[in-house]
């Protein structure tokens, strides 16, 4: 019996290690986007000069947390641009970077432990709009400044800087159901369900909807959920095709899970629909058809890009400096409307081989820089180092 | 466990030996008490402005986990072992934090109650259904992780719902003086509520007699049926005290469960819980769980991979049992 046991004993302490190491390597392929959607301009500095404090050249102390999508070419890349921003700003010192899968009460520990690190400012993409509150309190009280990217949190003093998700969606929805000639069935796949952003893009893809009054959505109004991971958004398409549904529907709407859906279209040897995407590599290359096994397809990709991680970092400094940042509602930057391009026309297709850059992974985000908000080049984003590393 | 035996001979020597012997037995705890009060120094050196304040956001970030530790050691003291602890917190979690959603302070003292009334309903059907089905634990609780994960799902489809502000109020931030840190205090007096009489009773006995030989526990009389299903319903109750901890720190219910679970088991290894039953008490993993985040908290200061803490604790876990049975074989040959 006690050798039994023991044996017992053994394999639970060797199954929860495995699971405990699991846990740490894998790499859940999830989420793209749940990001910010919008490129260019627009300077949240109000009017201070680039030169503004070079006294503190150096001297910052950044921390950084993401808690989800480590693997994820989006949460990947918006590391890497925060890293570069940090690195040529030349006013870091040093950074703690913080990727890693957690929920929300793993978070908290995580922004505890970067006040407990002394930190200037902390940027982070909050997992909850609320939960993160009592500690970004305690980081106010101890004199260091809290940037939300990407997604916005309800705590009055963080800074958000958040894009229109809303919007992102409607301007794709609407491309479509113009494509479509305003009438005939599309089929709507989502992201997490109850994630921020998924909740905008609904609402903006609702509006579009209702402005479209011939358009049905299948499978339901509510959509089907990706979870905004790529085996689940490729097993969804091969049902739908499987179904027979494809064949009834005249455009696509997807939100970032793009060119998996594309691939499912083209194994089952169907024609394609009008569909819209986000602007992963991937996706941007089946546009253009570069390989020659996309004739025929139509789409556009909207720009969500994950320079928000840059432009987060950039903000802080400025906030650092002294100088007055311009915010909105909820004390949020807002991002300008999403650039969104289509294969259709001339302009767009010249737009997507000028930002289908061939160094960047197929499943990064293209659009790598937001003009005026990041200062990075396309070689220190992509050596993903910063300041010391 | 672990109370010094009374000393019938008031002697010297007496209450030597009774020193002794109390030593002995708490030899792990102690140890790891050493080791958490190095893992301080060091991380003193390393980041020389820690103070009160990491202290506080150290026993705000070991709360949830501490909570589930204990409920894991209940049960593998008993000889089981609970694999949906993390369920069980998301579920009493979600619970609590829709039904609490502005609602009067008086309402939401009732609602603390019902959760932790379900807590112990929890844990009495993971318990039956073992005892009744003759199943093996890992495998009904394993299935009752879905159950429960799936019933939080039910209750709220997306984070949501809300805290009273006095459960809040009642972990974050210190207790009059700035290096104690209110869930600290609580942590420790729950724990000690609810653990020390139930350890000295005769159910506590009997706990530790069926997770040491269940045969030889059920010849002297014990119950072992009805005392692994109380043992159940002790982890469930502290799954419901850990999933009220993190509505209260994050003032929400997250329906998705974290990853209580496994880092429990790994917790109560290292302190000093034996995976076979019967030996080890709730205190060691209170402290395993502190040096489990330390460990964290110091990576984040050296600007380590914070995925690399997970590997750290997964080798841990290996390097614990093994140095366990080594100690144990070197006993058992001496």
């Amino acid at each position: 019996m006690t050798d039994k046991k023991t044996t017992r004993a053994r394999l639970l302490a060797v199954f929860a290690a495995a699971a405990v190491f699991a846990a740490a390597c894998s790499t859940p392929a999830a989420t793209t986007a749940p990001s910010v959607a919008a490129p260019s301009v627009v300077a949240p500095s109000s009017g201070a000069p680039s030169d503004a404090a070079p006294s503190a050249a150096g001297s910052y102390k950044i921390g950084f947390s993401n808690p989800l999508g480590v693997g994820n070419g989006f949460r990947e890349e918006q590391l890497c641009t925060a890293k570069a921003q940090a690195l040529v700003s030349g006013q870091v010192e040093s950074g703690t970077w913080i990727h890693r899968n957690t929920d929300a009460q793993g978070q908290l520990s995580d922004i505890r432990d970067l006040i407990a690190a002394d930190v200037d400012a902390i940027v982070f993409n909050p997992l909850d709009p609320e939960a993160l509150n009592p500690a970004l309190d305690e980081a106010q009280a101890a004199g260091i400044k809290t940037i939300a990217i990407d997604a916005a949190v309800t705590d009055p003093e963080t800074v958000n800087l958040s894009n229109d998700q809303v919007d992102y969606a409607y301007k794709g929805a609407s491309w479509l159901f113009e494509q479509m000639g305003g009438t005939g069935r599309v089929w709507y796949t989502r992201g997490i369900p109850g994630h921020p952003a998924d909740t905008d893009r609904d609402e903006g893809f609702k509006k579009a909807l209702a402005e479209n009054p011939g358009i049905e959505v299948v499978p339901s109004a509510e959509g089907v959920h990706t979870n905004w991971d790529p085996a689940t958004a490729t097993q969804l398409a091969n049902d739908f095709i499987a179904s027979g549904e494809y064949d009834n529907i005249q455009g696509i709407w997807t939100s970032g899970m793009d060119s998996q859906v594309v691939d499912a279209i083209k194994g089952a040897g169907k024609s394609f629909v009008p569909i819209v995407g986000a602007d992963l590599r991937a996706f941007v290359e089946q546009l253009l058809n570069v390989s020659g096994d996309y004739e025929g397809l139509t789409g556009i990709a909207v720009y969500n890009p994950a320079a928000v991680g840059g432009a987060g970092v950039k903000l802080a400094l400025q906030l650092l400096n002294g100088e007055t940042v311009a915010t909105g509602e909820n004390n949020t930057v807002l991002l300008p409307a999403p650039e969104a391009w289509d294969n259709v026309s001339e302009e767009g297709k010249a737009k997507l081989a000028e930002i289908n850059e061939p160094s960047i992974d197929p499943l990064y985000p293209v659009s790598w820089y937001i003009e005026g908000l990041t200062d990075y080049t396309l070689e220190q984003m992509l050596a993903c180092k910063g300041p010391g590393e | 466990m672990s109370q010094a035996a009374p000393t019938v001979d008031a002697t010297r020597a007496g209450t030597f030996d009774a020193i002794q012997s109390a030593l002995r037995r708490n030899t792990w705890t102690l140890g790891l008490l050493v080791f958490l009060a190095i893992l301080l120094v060091f991380t003193r050196l390393i980041q020389p402005t820690y103070g009160a304040t990491g202290i506080q956001g150290l026993a705000n970030s070991v709360l949830p986990l501490a909570l589930a530790a204990t409920a894991q050691a209940i049960v593998v003291i008993s000889g089981g072992i609970d694999l949906s602890i993390g369920s069980m917190m998301a579920l009493t979690s979600v619970v609590a934090a829709s039904n609490m959603q502005d609602q009067s302070d008086l309402f939401s003292v009732g609602v603390v109650i019902g959760v932790l009334l379900l807590g112990l309903l929890l844990g009495a059907v993971n318990g039956a259904v073992i005892v009744v089905t003759r199943v093996p634990d890992i495998v009904v609780t394993l299935a009752m992780a879905f159950v429960w994960s799936g019933c939080a799902l039910l209750v709220l489809r997306t984070p949501g719902g809300g805290s009273a502000q006095w459960l809040e109020d009642l972990v974050l931030g210190p207790l009059g003086n700035e290096w104690i840190p209110k869930a600290g205090v609580v942590l420790v007096l729950i724990v000690a509520a609810i653990w020390i009489p139930v350890s000295r009773s005769r159910f506590g006995l009997s706990l530790y007699a069926i997770g040491s030989n269940q045969l030889a526990a059920f010849r002297s009389g014990v119950s072992v049926g009805r005392t692994k299903i109380f043992a159940y319903m002790l982890g469930g109750l502290f799954s419901a005290l850990g999933g009220l901890a993190l509505t209260a720190s994050t003032g929400r219910g997250t329906p998705v469960p974290g990853p209580y679970t496994l880092l429990s088991v790994a917790a109560i290894v290292l302190g000093g819980v034996s995976l076979a039953g019967g030996r080890g008490g709730v205190f060691g993993p209170l402290i395993g769980v502190v040096i489990l985040q330390l460990i964290r908290t110091d990576m984040t200061f050296l600007k380590l991979d914070p995925n690399l803490a997970t590997v750290a604790q997964g080798l841990i876990l290996i390097g614990v049992v093994m140095l366990g049975s080594l100690l144990q074989q070197r006993r058992s040959r001496a």
